[in-house]
């Protein structure tokens, strides 16, 4: 696409007083642009793509105040830094279309979140009217505003409306008749910031669509286009430009875009001070308070741990993996509900190797169902809810960008938190969404750092259900994957040395869940889970059933014991290993079947749930893992992610005897 | 309208990237993903949709 393609100069003045004056509208989706485009423009409309692009522009021609003008519908933009094609095409008009007014149209129940945008535009120099709009449901939020007041804080006109009642339309007509370019607000960020944009700004000596001050913000955000343009204008002094921009972003690479959004917030926050009135009620902005908790290293690994304690560790563990497990698995299935299919199938069906399939040690019914209802079912459920829950709240994000520093840390990529977050999902879709990365080492390192330490979220509730019946096991355990995590982390950012690239994220508000949303993706989830799972527990029971009637299973068991001895484990547990590479979460349930039985002693235990953690992924992982990376890289995967589970499991198991910490 | 679970991007259910067919589920995935994170989103569920459409609200 090309950007900034200028009209020559000189033609600019002379038709200044012959052409129709224009008028941009620029705004979030969903703010009510187009009521309002469509109250000014009435019937002449037409609307195009966007040359080169697939988004579609509305433009009009409208009678404002008895002067002819051209009114041009921008597609939503967030910030002045496009992300989507639509942010891009809106900027584009912007810049190559020059405006000679800009209606900025915000929502007034929002105001606050809207502001930033307001500021980037009046600090890039453009000709802004601020259009509040949806003033018929602030009002009725109990919102009251003092719009001459922002108006002479801005320094912009500020005009209310709520455009679908055609309120307000009128004023907007009247002040863009009488608009006139004059003075603007110059808002002060830090004393930093300023000297950081004040050095480029002072470079740019060529003549742009928009300041410089906003130019070398934007330079600074790393947008290349802005970078080409300044690129074109200023020839030969352009790499010294160039070399001051990557110095600065250099320094502050971990901050720069979170500083950036937190200045422009305590600046909105001044901006409203006597501006918004908010109702009595509704004052306590807790979403506000918390987020900024969250992404504050200080505060937001307590808060984290926090939240890990009381949804994982209490509700998931002690509630679904204990109360609603021994209830559904102890007392339905293995009190009421086997003994008696158990004796029906033997009653009714003679031949020996049926009755195994059906109600034996490897049955269909006995195993595979129980482990899916007895054992999964009340854990995902809980593990899902208290998922949703954060999910709907707005803390994923936050969790990404507080992660994220310590990422950078350990030289691994910002952008990489992605697909872990997701991978705490579903390994497998997270594998795959690690092709959204830049460059093909930091897809090797997350696929790998995937398929070892992240388990996804069925294993990691049954696992923590697990381990939070005997506490220290669950410490050592976290403490095993942290530092595992970690070290191969340092590892492969030393092996394979590179620029870290930035990763930005603009926060979306924090909210109350509402419950609801809870429960609806609870239920979808689960049910989906179920649909998936079930039909490959039974499966999995099946080719069980056939390696033990078979002897085969016994001869992999028998095949393994060496293995399981070196980790100190009874070779029961490789029955677990082998359950796990179908599933993951089939692996874990295995070994939750051990521990009720006794077999498992907390250190042995705790040995397990490390080496089937970090253990290969399973099946689908695997193939994806083959089809996004090819059989080489995910082959080596595999062998490297077996030898290094077995290997820590034995290391780990001849620290815990020396130390006897659990 | 799927309001993102990740990064709050709300867009209609349309637009995302669905059944690519490719993540390796059982079955096809029905999962919606975000335009602008991939994050994987849950389309909302038909009966939600009915309800909605009998009384009538936009959102
Ligand atoms: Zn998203």
């Amino acid at each position: 696409m090309s950007l900034f393609k200028r009209k020559p100069s000189s033609h600019a003045a002379a038709d200044a007083s012959l052409r129709k004056k224009k008028v941009a509208l620029v705004g979030n989706p969903n703010v009510g642009k187009s009521a309002l485009f469509n109250a000014l423009t009435g019937a002449y409309v037409t609307v195009s793509n966007y040359p080169g692009t697939s988004v579609e522009v509305s433009r009009g021609s409208a009678l404002i105040e008895g002067e002819p003008c051209e009114v041009i519908d921008t597609p939503g933009m967030y910030a002045l830094l496009p992300i989507t094609e639509e942010e891009r095409v809106a900027r584009e008009i912007l810049l190559t279309e020059r405006p000679d007014v800009v209606l900025h149209v915000v929502d007034g129940r929002n105001l606050e979140r809207m502001l930033p945008m307001t500021l980037q535009l009046i600090d890039a120099a453009l000709p802004v009217i601020l259009v509040v709009n949806i003033m018929d449901e602030a009002e009725r939020l109990g919102l009251t505003f003092d719009f001459p007041l922002l108006s002479e804080k801005l320094g912009v006109p500020v005009i209310a409306a709520a455009t679908a009642k055609k309120r307000g339309v009128d004023d907007i007509r009247r002040a863009i008749r009488g608009y006139r370019l004059g003075s603007h607000a110059v808002f002060g960020y830090s004393r930093r910031l300023e000297g950081d944009i004040e050095q480029i700004a002072r470079m740019l000596q060529g003549e742009y669509p928009l300041s410089n001050r906003s130019l070398a913000l934007l330079l600074l955000q790393r947008d290349e286009e802005v970078a080409a343009l300044v690129r074109r204008t200023e020839g030969d002094t352009y790499p010294a430009i160039e070399e001051l921009v990557r110095e600065v972003t250099f320094s502050r690479r971990e901050t720069f875009h979170l500083d950036l959004s937190m200045e422009r917030k305590a600046i909105v926050t001044a901006l409203l001070q006597g501006v918004l009135q908010l109702p009595d009620k509704r004052r306590v902005t807790m979403g506000e308070r918390i987020s900024n908790l969250a992404v504050r290293p200080l505060t937001g690994v307590p808060l984290l741990l926090i939240v890990l304690y009381f949804g994982l560790y209490r509700f998931v563990g002690d509630f679904g993996a204990g109360t609603l497990v021994d209830f559904l698995e102890g007392t339905l299935f293995e009190g009421i509900f086997n003994p008696w299919i158990s004796g029906l199938v033997k009653d009714f069906i003679p031949w020996w190797a049926i009755q195994e399939l059906l109600v034996g040690e490897y049955g269909v019914i006995t195993l595979g169902l129980r482990y899916a209802v007895g054992i999964i079912l009340p854990i995902v459920a809980t593990f899902f809810l208290f998922f949703s829950l954060l999910e709907d709240s707005g803390y994923f994000p936050r969790l990404a960008l507080l992660v994220d520093r310590v990422f950078k840390k350990i030289g691994l990529t910002g952008r990489a938190v992605i697909p872990m977050v997701l991978g705490f999902g579903c390994d497998t879709m997270a594998t795959m969404v690690t092709r959204t990365l830049e460059t093909v080492r930091e897809r090797i390192i997350a696929t790998l750092l995937l398929a070892l330490a992240i388990p996804c979220s069925a294993q990691l509730g049954v696992i923590l259900a697990l381990l939070s019946k005997t506490p220290g096991t669950l410490l050592v355990w976290g403490a095993c994957l942290l530092l595992i995590f970690l070290v191969i982390g340092f590892l492969a950012a030393r092996l394979m040395p590179g620029e870290t690239p930035m990763f930005y994220m603009e926060l979306p508000p924090m909210r109350m869940p509402q419950l609801s949303n809870i429960l609806t993706k609870t239920y979808t989830r689960m049910q989906w889970y179920f649909l998936e799972i079930l039909p490959l527990f039974i499966l999995a029971s099946f080719l069980l059933w056939l390696g033990k009637i078979t002897d085969f299973f016994a001869k992999l068991v028998d095949w393994s014991t060496p293995a399981m001895h070196l980790l100190g484990l009874p070779k029961e547990v490789a029955v677990a290993f082998i359950f796990g590479f179908f599933r993951r979460d089939y692996g874990a349930a295995g070994l939750y079947d051990l521990q009720t039985k006794g077999i498992l002693d907390p250190r042995q235990l705790t040995v397990a749930a490390v080496t089937l953690t970090l253990f290969i992924p399973c099946v689908a992982q695997f193939l994806v893992m083959k089809r996004e990376r090819g059989w080489k890289v995910s082959l080596g995967i595999g062998f490297f992610v077996s030898g290094l589970a077995f290997g820590s499991g034995y290391l780990l198991n001849q620290f815990l005897l020396v130390t006897r910490l659990v | 309208m799927i309001r993102c679970g990740y990064c709050g991007h709300e867009f209609p259910e349309e637009e995302g990237i669905r059944s690519c067919g490719r993540c390796g589920k059982p079955g096809s995935c029905r999962m919606v993903r975000c335009p602008r994170c991939l994050y994987e989103n849950l389309p909302e569920p038909q009966v939600i949709k009915k309800i909605k459409k009998v009384f009538g609200s936009q959102k």
